[in-house]
């Protein structure tokens, strides 16, 4: 399972979820993917995708969220998981894909290619979390969580892709058009012309 | 070199009186979330909001860092947030706030206790102390410093109006003069 089969395996069964992809890779295989309203590319801030996601998914209790995070970006913020196992907001989905390499940078191996498990640091956080290398096996764990909405790590063992495509530069455009998308729009924009 | 800290504590006071129009120009401005890292004198704040504005929601987060990501989250979200956090923690989260808030635009107002300033106690504050507003003017991020709790309401009121009206983020700096607690501590090197 590569990471850009499994981000498309995941982008054709979204419906109005929000998603907030860590920079470099998960982002570009996102928008590779194809690009939603609903996605929110980070350009920079490595390591907090998963705490991007905690704030909108606290903030709308009623929408899923879910956060494209890596295993090098998430080990920057591990942290982030004992704030989410504290909070559980269930309608929050952390997925990690982890390739065991900083594949943005250059291929240099991470913590979990000498064995670190991040799904039992995430256990240890009091979160649900599992460990998929199938892409049927990442189908069943969203169908679990989809039916039984609850806050869940998936930690995706997939091997690293070239991403076929960016997204835009415009960080600004990329934050008022989910805004907008999640029915809040920034006030005084183009969007929202109060 | 051992230390020995003697520290006396005066009289308990209730509420310092600058807390109370900090978390009244939180508010007013629409703000309905702080995100702290804990912090002595932030504790008034957060224990003033608690109790005047039940509709804030608090969150604590292990860094700064990471405080910036989910306060951004929720302002992404559509609610309005604040970052309560001693000055140390820009240190901690400089990359977050260039990469994304400025990047972004993203409004996040930071309350920031000083460590460092005038009335230090400790030596290891110092250095960043020092530095807290010159790396802010190098990010070009507006700060004012909250100096009479007098002036407290209006100006982090305005402070965060014209954040959300500009969509960038701004500082209300709280130097130790205001919020000094009324303890005196002393570390003495010379005892055994």
């Amino acid at each position: 399972m590569t990471r850009s089969e499994a981000t498309s395996r995941l982008v054709g069964r979204l419906r109005d979820h929000a998603v907030v992809a860590s920079l470099g890779h998960p982002a570009y295989d996102l928008f590779a993917a194809g690009d939603r309203p609903e996605h929110f590319y980070t350009w920079g801030s490595m390591g907090l995708a998963s705490s991007i996601a905690l704030g909108v998914s606290l903030a709308q209790p009623s929408r899923r969220v879910i956060a494209l995070d890596g295993d090098g970006s998430l080990l920057m913020n591990l942290g982030a998981l004992a704030t989410i196992g504290s909070l559980r907001p269930p309608n929050l989905l952390v997925v990690v894909w982890d390739n065991e390499v900083y594949g943005t940078t250059g291929g240099q191996p991470t913590a979990t290619a000498s064995g670190v498990d991040l799904a039992a640091v995430a256990r240890a956080m009091g979160l649900d979390a599992c460990v998929v290398t199938t892409l049927a096996a990442f189908d069943d764990a969203l169908d679990r969580v989809e039916q039984a909405p609850h806050t869940m790590v998936l930690v995706a063992k997939v091997v690293e892709s070239i991403p076929a495509a960016k997204p835009p530069l415009d960080c600004v455009a990329i934050k008022q058009r989910f805004m907008a998308a999640l029915g809040t729009p920034e006030a005084g924009t183009r969007a929202d012309p109060r | 070199m051992s230390g020995r800290v003697t520290t006396t504590l005066l009289p308990p006071s209730a509420t310092p009186a600058w807390a109370p129009g900090i978390c009244a120009g939180l508010h007013a401005s629409g703000i309905r979330h702080v995100v702290y890292v804990p912090d002595n004198p932030l504790s008034h704040l957060l224990d003033g909001l608690a109790r005047a504005y039940p509709d804030v929601r608090q969150t604590l987060a292990t860094r700064e860092e990471e405080a910036v990501g989910i306060a951004a989250g929720l302002y992404l979200g559509g609610v309005r947030p604040a970052i309560l956090m001693q000055s140390s923690g820009l240190g901690n989260c400089a990359n977050a706030l260039a990469s994304l808030l400025l990047a972004y635009q993203v409004p996040v107002v930071f309350v920031m206790s000083m460590r460092g300033d005038p009335g230090e106690w400790n030596w290891a504050q110092v250095p960043l102390g020092r530095a807290i507003r010159p790396m802010l003017d190098a990010l070009g991020v507006p700060h004012v410093t909250v100096d009479r709790p007098e002036d407290a309401e209006s100006i982090v009121r305005a402070t965060c109006d014209t954040a959300f009206s500009v969509r960038f983020p701004a500082a209300c700096l709280l130097p130790r003069r205001l919020t000094a607690p009324p303890v005196m501590t002393k570390v003495r090197h010379d005892a055994k």
